[in-house]
């Protein structure tokens, strides 16, 4: 009896002390509490410990700039669950958006999901834009961080626009034709540039491979690193406050 | 860890008391005052909330709507009109109207270049929108002229991109009159 109750309890201390080294400050029923938490916690870190009620007013913000980062989020996940299931070649690529479609398990509604997000992280962006625009937010001392935005405002744009390409259906590549066709009247580097979006001279499988590759790892990481500096920034340069 | 954690703050406090600073002449309004709120639970609540609220109208949408899938690429048929993303109509738009070296490659890189440059083109320092009515108007042009020219693009461009009022989006599209 005695060595079950000592096991019982050594056991129970042991879950104790897995608890605490996960959440290591309790529930938040203080502001000191609270307060420690944000400061030792990864995914908090980010926020501020402190922030005055008038710089997160949603009237102010409209979380704009949140959802936008949670719609890349949204896009990464669903993302993964495509790539299981996609071919970046000509001889599939059409035949697995079907199966994706008609056949995977929840393919229809995660590929629904990655293109309305897409869709929604385009307008969200631009409204985010907008927002800091009309509140003068890209003022002293913020100017490098609207230039920031403004590059981020492009990525999100290239990204949609490769992965136009990848379901390889008409819609895709007409769209793809015209919109890589624009790039062919700059002077001098016009020609060579669509040459080297297309791999080619006409959109065909380098082209799909290329968009592929830039569509899931380059211009993500790119991205990703400008949104790294982009949050920092705001940290830095300060909340710009409400109106 | 008591003490680390009220010193953080209070350099916090420091820096933002020099932000303030240097921030004195462009500042619309005194927040100083402002209470004073400890982000976590409050603030990441509703970051939380709006997180869910995304997730859910995603889910709702995505089971509506279909995303499109037409005939499988077929590099020899070309649907007319033949349209790029949304987003992109509207440098289509203007591609159609002027010349291709002004409409894709000079208007573009010039907006985007104007775009960067915004903070040290507007001279005002005043935040107030009474005070910024130029920048707004400007703004607000640009703005509806973007919408203008994707909404044209999408919906009242039919057959070889000639004006069409009747253009409704989502329209079968034609390969030289078979649907595609």
């Amino acid at each position: 009896m005695k060595v079950i109750r000592a096991a019982v309890d050594e056991m129970w201390s042991v879950m104790g002390q897995m608890t605490s080294a996960v959440f290591r400050h309790g529930l938040p029923m203080t502001d000191k509490i609270a307060a420690r938490t944000a400061l030792t916690n990864f995914v908090l870190h980010i926020h501020p410990v402190r922030v005055r009620r008038s710089w997160i007013r949603m009237s102010y913000t409209l979380c704009l700039g949140g959802l936008s980062f949670f719609l890349f989020i949204v896009l990464t996940v669903t993302g993964l669950y495509l790539m299981f299931y996609y071919v970046p070649s000509t001889q599939h690529a059409y035949q697995d958006m079907r199966d994706l479609q008609f056949v995977v398990t929840f393919g229809g509604l995660i590929r629904n999901m990655h293109r309305w997000a897409a869709h929604a992280m385009v307008i969200t962006v631009w409204l985010h834009m907008a927002r800091v625009f009309l509140t003068g937010a890209y003022k002293k001392p913020r100017e490098f961080n609207w230039g920031i935005g403004t590059l981020l405002l492009l990525i999100t744009l290239l990204l949609s626009f490769t992965g136009y390409l990848l379901p390889w259906d008409q819609l895709s590549i007409w769209a793809v034709t015209v919109g890589t066709n624009m790039a062919k009247y700059a002077p001098i580097a016009g020609p060579y540039t669509r040459y080297l979006m297309l791999g080619g001279t006409a959109v065909g499988d380098a082209t799909l491979l290329r968009f592929y590759v830039m569509h899931v790892v380059g211009l993500p990481l790119v991205g990703f690193l400008l949104m790294v500096v982009h949050f920092w920034r705001v940290r830095k340069d300060g909340f710009s406050g409400g109106l | 860890m008591a003490t680390e954690a009220t010193d953080r703050i209070a350099a916090r406090q420091r820096v933002e008391a020099r932000r303030r600073q240097v921030e004195a002449s462009t500042t619309i309004r005194d927040d100083s005052e402002d209470e004073m709120i400890v982000s976590f639970p409050e603030f990441i609540f509703k970051e939380f909330i709006a997180a869910v609220a995304m997730t859910a109208f995603l889910v709702v949408v995505s089971i509506v709507l279909q995303a499109p899938l037409l005939g499988q690429a077929n590099p020899g048929v070309t649907p007319n009109p033949s349209k790029a993303p949304w987003y992109f109509l509207g440098l289509q738009e203007l591609l159609s109207r002027f010349p291709p070296l002004m409409a894709g490659v000079a208007f573009p890189t010039f907006v985007i270049v104007l775009m960067i440059l915004v903070p040290f083109l507007d001279r005002n320092p005043s935040r107030r929108p009474s005070e910024r009515k130029v920048a707004i108007i400007l703004f607000a042009l640009y703005m509806a002229i973007v919408v203008a020219l994707v909404i044209i693009g999408t919906f009242f461009r039919g057959h070889e991109f000639i004006w069409n009022w009747g253009w409704v989006l989502g329209n079968p599209q034609t390969c030289g009159g078979a649907a595609c």
